[in-house]
């Protein structure tokens, strides 16, 4: 008998992740060749340096649009609870596979939760120091130098992040990849991962 | 003129971050000076720029300033800044040939992120290499003096170049060659030096007491010197009293740039290590236990 399977993500909410993923990574290879000479060879999967500083912007502006999707969708699904502190304070236990001393997690675990704030807040610090850097024109070279730290500060931290996001994803938990690509999981995965989702899906 | 153009550095390349001595040893290191006391502003010097490097006519429009263009262009190289300032009691311009000043150590082409795009020769000239510009305008955010300006139909900065094609012929840049009252003067960097010092002598016997050299310690010095009458009152030639090249938030930039290239890395090699201690999770093996969280709770 094949094993039953939940709906976890809608066609919207993959399309929107997945507008995400891909600019947030193209903008991440082509801000990296921005900022590391020995990386620059990576503007060419925009078509060079100028079509890079040309289409940089575009795609930012494009994820911003996402990210504002991805905010109108799951706000309301981060925000954490009691239950997310307990997990955070577990998350030792979460890191070194010790899933009973983990506290069971709703549709998201703390750490997601954690993920979509932190990466919320790079968005916001990206978008409001990339637009001076579009159009540089007009504004303070200090204030411009200033907006350089910011963009690739956060750069680090969503890049870090993201280096997270992608292992636990795909390799680290099999099973998981899927629900962004056909939108569903296994009961197996969801009684594991996200018992107290699981719950509310079967009624139990 | 043997090595005239050797280089010193190189946007974006290792050698833009260690200042090397140049290879061979090099020719002259030159600079220009201005002699702002003797600029009578007849803007010769604006004319033969345009001229020179062919840079064209911009229509312009009276603003009720002695004043040519209100500012730089991608097509405006030189511009002589009429700024009417009231000294004594007199009204008096004070006036500024605003252009490169080719730092010694130069902001435009730290901050520039294409590789080749800006050139320091050994010679003092730091160059833009349109071919290999990008257009992002960094260079812009690294220059102190708002030198650079950005062309939106070509998509490339340009500036002054201290008409490097004439310098490596062994001529004088052409603003140099015009100026009819000798206010700008071209040799090497000691030579200038030396001048610049008689020169403040002259303006200090004529009473001008706080005239000075313009050659800004905060950028290495600077290839293109002034020698201002009224030193007290940079601000009012529009000239920055402490430019630096290495700007603080530049500074912390260049720091995070080695950090970030190591904890990116680190990043990976982190979710690998993790990964080969822990491998994939294998859900069958959970299946006899209870899910998360569940540790002591009673059997159902």
């Amino acid at each position: 008998m094949a094993e039953r399977v939940f709906n976890r993500f809608t066609y919207f909410e993959r399309i929107v992740h997945w507008v995400v993923g891909v600019t947030f990574v193209v903008l991440l290879a082509t801000g990296l060749a921005f900022s590391h000479p020995p990386l620059f060879w990576l503007t060419g999967i925009l078509g060079g340096g100028p079509a890079a500083r040309v289409l940089h912007p575009w795609i930012g502006a494009l994820f911003s649009v996402g990210m504002g999707a991805m905010a109108f969708i799951w706000l309301r699904d981060m925000v954490l609870d009691e239950s997310d502190w307990r997990w955070l304070r577990a998350v030792k236990h979460y890191a070194t596979r010790d899933s009973r001393n983990v506290p069971p997690a709703g549709k998201y675990n703390a750490g997601q939760k954690m993920f979509f704030w932190f990466q919320a807040v790079f968005a916001v610090a990206h978008l409001g120091s990339g637009i001076p850097l579009w159009f540089p024109a007009g504004f303070d070279a200090a204030l411009l130098q200033w907006m350089r730290l910011i963009h690739y500060a956060v750069t680090l931290g969503g890049g870090l992040l993201l280096i997270v996001h992608v292992y636990l994803g795909t390799i680290a938990y099999p099973g998981t990849a899927r629900a962004m690509i056909d939108g569903t999981v296994t009961e197996r995965w969801a009684r594991h991962h996200h018992p107290r989702w699981h719950e509310e899906q079967t009624g139990r | 003129m043997a090595d005239t153009l050797s280089i010193r550095r190189v946007s974006a390349s290792p050698d833009a971050y260690i200042p090397i001595s140049a290879l061979r040893s090099g020719g002259p290191t030159y600079a220009k000076l201005v002699d702002i006391g003797a600029c009578i502003g007849c803007k010769g010097c604006e004319v033969a720029c345009k001229e020179w490097n062919d840079l064209g006519v911009e229509p312009t429009a009276n603003f009720g300033s002695y004043q040519s263009h209100r500012d730089l262009s991608p097509k405006t190289w030189l511009l002589m800044r009429f700024n009417e300032v009231e000294v004594d009691g007199n009204l008096n311009w004070l006036i500024k040939k605003d252009a490169c000043l080719h730092c010694e150590e130069p902001g435009c082409l730290f901050a520039c992120p294409a590789p080749g795009a800006i050139v320091q020769y050994t010679n003092g000239i730091v160059d833009f290499n349109q071919e290999n510009c990008i257009g992002c305008q960094y260079c812009v955010t690294g220059c102190p003096f708002d030198i650079p300006r950005f062309d939106v139909h070509t998509r490339k900065v340009s500036k002054c170049n201290m008409c490097i094609d004439r310098v490596e012929a062994g001529l004088e840049p052409a603003c140099v060659k015009t100026c009819p009252t000798n206010a700008i003067s071209w040799g090497s960097k000691h030579d200038m030096l030396a001048l610049a010092d008689k020169k403040v002598e002259t303006l200090n016997a004529r009473g001008y007491q706080n005239a000075a050299v313009y050659n800004p310690a905060g950028v290495g010095g600077t290839h293109m010197m002034y020698v201002v009458p009224h030193g007290d009152r940079l601000a009012d030639y529009s000239l920055p009293s402490d430019p630096t090249a290495s700007p603080a938030p530049m500074t912390a930039l260049g720091f995070l740039k080695r950090v970030g290239a190591y904890l990116m890395g680190f990043g990976v090699l982190g979710a690998l290590g993790h990964f080969l201690r822990y491998g994939p999770e294998r859900l069958e093996e959970h299946e006899d236990h209870e899910p998360h969280g569940d540790a002591g709770a009673p059997a159902a």
